[in-house]
């Protein structure tokens, strides 16, 4: 399919996630304790997203690859080593804005 | 758009009803948005009932890989239609994470403080995919916003204007 309004039912049933390294896919697949995979796109302007499954990498949440080395890290991989991920807090930043603008 | 939407409506998830009624700007060509910012307002009226959100469109100031000159033509068509809607909002906050649509909407908001007609908070929340450089909006941002917020440390040291609460989506 290419569009659907959520994933979150194919995500609980994974076993393993492979995907773009956009935020939402990353992060929804990380919070349901999904091991991913994330595969970078070339293609766009200045490529940011390698920041961000770098850094997620670096921390030892994914994998992550280009679309020349997926086969390749499929046959490699070790799952077990990927650490558990913390969901963000998003009750931080209503404190800071409360304090922004005195409502605390 | 996609990412900056799911974004945006976390950093909104803790939110008291404080921040009320929320107007959602999209650009024109944004077709997957609408039917979030509704599911997120929709569970949020079972518990605040009186909770009030309206939807606003404006054109997409630049699309992905869309060329520098255009690009600043596009935008400056999109300020232009941004002013009435922000005049007519009169937002006391605009809270935005990084499409393009954001900038002619924060700078139509800066150009009516200016003009001292309303004095808007603007506050943007880079993305968290921006770990160690901003996006071209941030960028332009980090100037006309009150408070900019960053998700990872590299951006700390690298801006140190901005404000550092860890990761908040």
């Amino acid at each position: 399919f290419r569009f659907k309004e959520s994933l979150a039912e194919e995500l609980q049933s994974a076993d393993l996630v492979i995907s773009h390294a956009g935020a939402g896919s990353c992060l929804e697949t990380l919070e349901k304790g999904k091991p991913l995979i994330v595969v970078i796109n070339d293609k766009l302007m200045d490529n940011h997203q390698l920041e961000l499954a770098k850094q997620l990498h670096r921390d030892g949440y994914v994998l992550y690859c280009n679309c020349s080395t997926l086969v390749e890290t499929l046959q490699s991989m070790d799952l077990s080593a990927l650490k558990p991920f913390l969901p963000g807090q998003p009750e931080k930043f209503a404190s800071f804005l409360d304090k922004v603008f005195g409502l605390q | 758009t996609g990412g900056h939407t799911t974004e945006i409506l976390r950093l909104l998830s803790c939110l008291s009803e404080s921040y009320s009624p929320r107007h959602y700007v999209l650009a024109d060509s944004d077709k997957m948005s609408e039917a979030k910012i509704r599911s997120f307002e929709q569970k949020r009226a079972e518990t605040f009932s009186e909770s009030q959100f309206s939807l606003d469109r404006i054109p997409r100031s630049r699309e992905v890989r869309q060329s520098w000159i255009s690009s600043v033509v596009t935008t400056l068509y999109s300020i232009l239609y941004s002013i009435p809607l922000t005049y007519k909002r009169k937002p006391d906050l605009i809270l935005c994470n990084g499409p393009g649509t954001c900038v002619p909407v924060c700078l139509s908001a800066f150009l009516l403080g200016l003009l001292r007609i309303k004095r808007t908070i603007i506050v943007y929340v880079e993305s968290i995919c921006r770990v160690e450089t901003l996006s071209l909006s941030g960028k332009i941002l980090y100037y006309f916003s009150d408070y900019f917020i960053v998700q990872w440390p590299d951006l700390k040291k690298k801006y140190p204007k901005s404000v550092y609460l860890g990761r908040i989506v």
